[in-house]
């Protein structure tokens, strides 16, 4: 069981002592996760798993540079023990710093947050779930020819300290909660029609379990188990260049990949170029590259409800607050931290974000949201004379600038005369971020929009996955190149 | 610190007497990890952490439950018995589950390295200092990662088995850039040793191949004859791994190699191991069930032979388990993480000297699956094309972006190289040549 006293205690003690241990600034961040994942296959237990972890890390700036120490043990002589190592850290790292660091400005943050939510997960029973996802099965099965499902429920608490220095005292208590299902129809290794919902890899978002009842899994099941039976004998798309509408899952990949990821500070600033690599957004473009078309305004929005991306304060204690990053089309600032967002002169937008104690925070989406137009789907499809629907991603792949990309769905229709066609499989297009964005001349409105989940976006060495959210309505795009060669 | 091995055998064997299930399991997982990273010719992130956990996974009447925590006293384990006792309740009993087995006991394999597991922060900031000594008067700026992991694991089992492996390994990740000019080099080098690793020379190498390509040329996508570096074969061959030596997939029908073990898959020069005792860089002996490992061959001569296997896909595909579950809480099946590939007999300037047209590839970046049923991937190359003329490296050019099956594309290597190097990539580690490829395509420029 978490020891809440031992934890206020030790944050109290590394605020307090971070001074005399050679710190011009420190903070304690202590995390106890408790996961529970239920996934059956065929209706039956594949995984049926449940996780606790906790411990904490110091976050020390001595000389100039940063310093971190993580550890589970609580005790006293080891939180003491951490700090002297974190400030140990710090000044080794000092002599090679790349310029002392500088924070934005912070006013000391006190405060409780936790996730609304009307049913805690944690309190159902197991069985119910079990029973739920076997039901399912069942009703996916119904579909003749169906003969493969996976379906899955997944939750996750996360209960956070925060302590600094410089006076913040921040707790939050963020939940969690995702499900989907796949269904397939094989015929053969090679000849097989496969359809997620409500995405690939299901939909997650902060709340309790009636996220998972909202989701309208057992209403979709006729019709995602036909759509996958159609895929069956599906043609693929060929190469072309037409109108491109992505269904609002896509969009959010296209936001994930393509403006969140080029618009992290610390990336632009070149700390990711090891691994995840830099950006083309580069600080100089700050107020004068045209992004994207005059319609699309984007902004980063931790407080939106229910966002995977959502919460009460970053894990530099900065308060959540919604900040435009791109407004109509014009790219106005990044996602930052304190450190980053100086280097640009302005205000951290509160990103910085680790997935668990024993990570270091790095600048991270949160809820990465395309402000709606209007109309639905339907609407947009009826006003397209001749283009591509795709829908629910399954491929995705961009370059380390984060320009060139080829994305696609698990299945496309084609558009003639407003209205849907043929189905294809293995749907993919390509282009290039800023001419891509420029090219969207239609964004459905608020009745399509949905924050949809990222359950673990990878960055960091070592790897980190964070969860974040994008903010998405359907979307046309013009002149793109979609599909293979034949 | 002393060997800890008595005393996480001891506190598992009294979790596992306490244990009210038929049969449990219990995994120990420890991890010290002490990472530098640096950018802009500095350090910006470093950090120590420390953590382990125990992973359980028990039978109680024929139902199975996986729990895990990092509370290891004696209440903490007790209680994550208690929760997979409380999972498993609820469940209906899980006939493909093969039950717990008593192995033998693995050989233990010199992989530690004490120096490493005590290093000061000051040790690998010097490392760093040899790079960035270099970056500088070169004009351009580096980055990088120098991590210094230590990992335990211990393995637990009402059966009987008792397994203890530890190991400490050294990754050194050095990129070199010179944005203006878009110049940008790459190397990389593991080791369970620290003094192994020569950051200096892997300072060099990512450095001279910045300068080398800076102010890169455009070319037009389509077919080229390419010559892999071994990152970039390794990148595929990990991607391979995910889709053709998988038990998971093979056993329930979709794997790559589901009906063609025996069967002709790519060229007849491609041949590749799964070997944990491979001098160059020795992995766990065991799996995550505790079951010893062993070499196998999962492709020879082009032939497919095999896939990895878990107990569960074993029992699915009615065959032993190969020795390559991974930890209970992971959803994906078995997978082999020590991949060898065979080598040729070509140097890397052998390859260049008999190419007339085509690209010299540093590694790839962001490959991810195009079509999982033609092994097909797509991604884009990272760190230093170059176009090669009548023999010769002429010219750098810009990132293209290629979509090759991957069993196509090593069935077009007409050279393989002679020298190999262990690259490590998302927990795994290849020992790989160069490989030379007739044709592969791109199908955009990525700038």
């Amino acid at each position: 069981m978490t020891d809440i006293k031992a934890i206020e205690e030790a944050g109290s003690y590394v605020a307090a002592q971070a001074g005399k241990a050679g710190a011009t600034y420190a903070d304690f961040r202590a995390v106890a996760i408790t996961a529970e994942s239920v996934r059956l296959s065929d209706g039956k237990p594949d995984l049926i798993n449940r996780k606790v972890t906790f411990g904490y890390g110091i976050r020390a700036l001595a000389d100039g540079a940063w310093g971190f120490a993580a550890t589970p043990d609580l005790t006293k002589a080891s939180v003491s023990d951490s700090l002297r190592e974190a400030v140990q850290i710090a000044r080794s790292s000092a002599k090679l710093a790349p310029r002392p660091a500088q924070l934005a400005p912070l006013t000391p943050a006190q405060g409780d947050y936790k996730t609304p939510l009307q049913t805690d997960p944690f309190t159902l029973a197991l069985k119910e779930k079990v029973q739920y996802l076997q039901h399912l099965d069942e009703l996916l099965k119904a579909t003749q020819g169906i003969n493969s499902t996976g379906t899955f429920l997944d939750f996750r608490r996360e209960e956070k300290w925060f302590y600094s220095s410089a006076g913040s005292v921040v707790t939050q208590n963020i939940v969690h909660s995702g499900g989907g299902f796949t269904a397939a129809a094989k015929r053969s290794r090679r000849e097989v029609g496969e359809r997620s919902f409500p995405t690939s890899g299901g939909q997650y978002a902060s709340g309790g379990y009636e996220i998972i009842t909202a989701l309208g899994m057992e209403s979709a099941c006729p019709e995602i188990a036909q759509q996958a039976l159609a895929l069956l004998d599906a043609p693929s798309l060929t190469e072309r260049r037409t109108n491109l509408i992505l269904a609002g899952d896509l969009v959010s990949l296209q936001l994930h990949e393509s403006v969140g990821h080029p618009l992290e500070l610390d990336r632009v600033f070149g700390s990711e170029r090891n691994f995840s690599g830099t950006s083309f957004a580069t600080p100089e473009k700050l107020g004068n590259l045209r992004y994207a078309a005059s319609i699309v305004t984007i902004e980063s929005d931790p407080t939106a409800p229910a966002g995977l991306g959502s919460f009460g304060f970053d894990d530099e204690g900065v308060p959540a607050h919604a900040a435009t990053l791109i407004d109509k089309g014009l790219l106005v600032n990044y996602l930052s931290s304190r450190e980053t967002a100086a280097r640009v002169n302005k205000d951290s937008t509160g990103a910085m974000r680790a997935e668990s104690w024993t990570d270091l925070p790095l600048v991270r989406m949160t809820n990465i949201n395309l402000t709606p137009g209007s109309g639905t789907l339907e609407q947009l499809i009826a006003d397209t004379e001749d283009g591509v629907l795709i829908s629910t991603p399954d491929k995705w792949s961009i370059d380390d600038r984060r320009e060139n990309f080829q994305l696609g769905g698990e299945i496309a229709w084609e558009i003639k005369d407003g209205k849907r066609g043929q189905i294809f499989k293995n749907a993919v297009y390509s282009g290039s971020t800023v001419d891509f964005w420029n090219s969207c001349d239609r964004i459905c409105g608020p009745e399509e929009y949905r924050i949809w989940g990222t359950p673990s976006c990878g960055k960091g060495q070592p790897g980190q996955n964070m969860r974040t959210g994008q903010g998405a309505s359907p979307a046309r795009f013009r002149n793109v190149k979609v599909g293979q060669p034949a | 610190m002393p060997d800890p091995s008595d005393k996480i055998l001891s506190s598992l064997d009294a979790a596992l007497k306490r244990s009210a299930a038929d049969a449990t399991e219990l995994v120990y997982i420890g991890t010290r990890d002490a990472t530098t990273r640096f950018a802009e010719n500095g350090i910006h992130q470093n950090m120590l952490s420390s953590d382990g956990r125990v992973i359980v996974r028990l039978m109680k009447d024929g139902r199975v439950a996986v729990s895990s925590t990092n509370d290891l006293s004696t209440s903490g384990l007790d209680r994550a018995i208690a929760d997979a006792l409380e999972i498993a309740s609820f469940l209906a009993p899980d006939a493909a589950f093969p039950g717990f087995v008593r192995s033998d006991t693995a050989p233990v394999v010199n992989a530690f390295d004490p120096a490493m597991d005590s290093c000061p922060p000051e040790r690998r900031a010097q490392a760093v200092s040899h790079i960035v000594d270099q970056a500088k008067p070169a004009g351009v700026q580096a980055s990088g990662l120098f991590r210094l992991t230590t990992n335990r694991v211990a393995i637990a089992n009402s059966a009987g088995t008792r397994q203890y492996h530890q190991e400490t390994v050294a990754e050194l990740s050095v990129s070199a850039s010179d944005d203006p000019t878009f110049g940008q080099g790459w190397s990389t080098g593991v080791s369970h040793k620290i003094d192994q690793l020569d950051p200096k020379e892997l300072g060099r190498i990512a450095i001279e191949k910045a300068v080398r390509s800076r102010n890169p040329q455009a070319l037009p996508v389509g077919e080229y004859t390419v010559i892999l570096e071994p990152a970039a074969v390794g990148q595929l061959l990990l991607f391979l791994g995910f889709l053709a030596f998988s038990g998971k997939s093979f056993a329930e029908g979709r794997g790559i190699f589901s009906g063609k073990i025996g069967e002709l898959v790519t060229g007849a020069n491609i041949t590749v191991h799964d070997d944990p005792f491979l001098a160059e860089f020795t992995g766990m002996p065991f799996d995550y069930e505790g079951v010893p490992k062993r070499k196998m061959a999962l492709i020879e001569n082009g032939v497919a032979r095999g896939v990895a296997h878990d107990s569960r896909s074993a029992k699915l595909a009615g065959v032993e388990s190969t020795g390559h579950a991974l930890p209970a809480d992971n959803p994906r099946g078995a997978y082999p993480k020590n991949l060898v590939m065979a080598p040729g007999d070509a140097t890397l300037n052998d390859m260049i000297a008999s190419t007339s047209m085509g690209l010299l590839i540093t590694h790839f970046w962001y490959i991810n699956y195009l079509n999982p049923m033609k092994a097909q991937v797509s991604g884009s190359t990272r760190d230093g094309t170059f176009l090669i003329e009548n023999g010769a490296i002429t010219k750098p050019v810009r990132n293209l972006r290629a979509t090759p099956a991957i069993l196509d594309a090593f069935a077009k290597a007409d050279q393989i190289g002679r020298d190999r190097v262990v690259y490590p990539q998302y927990s795994a580690a290849m020992y790989v040549p160069a490989m030379k490829i007739a044709g592969m395509t791109f199908v955009e420029d990525t700038e």
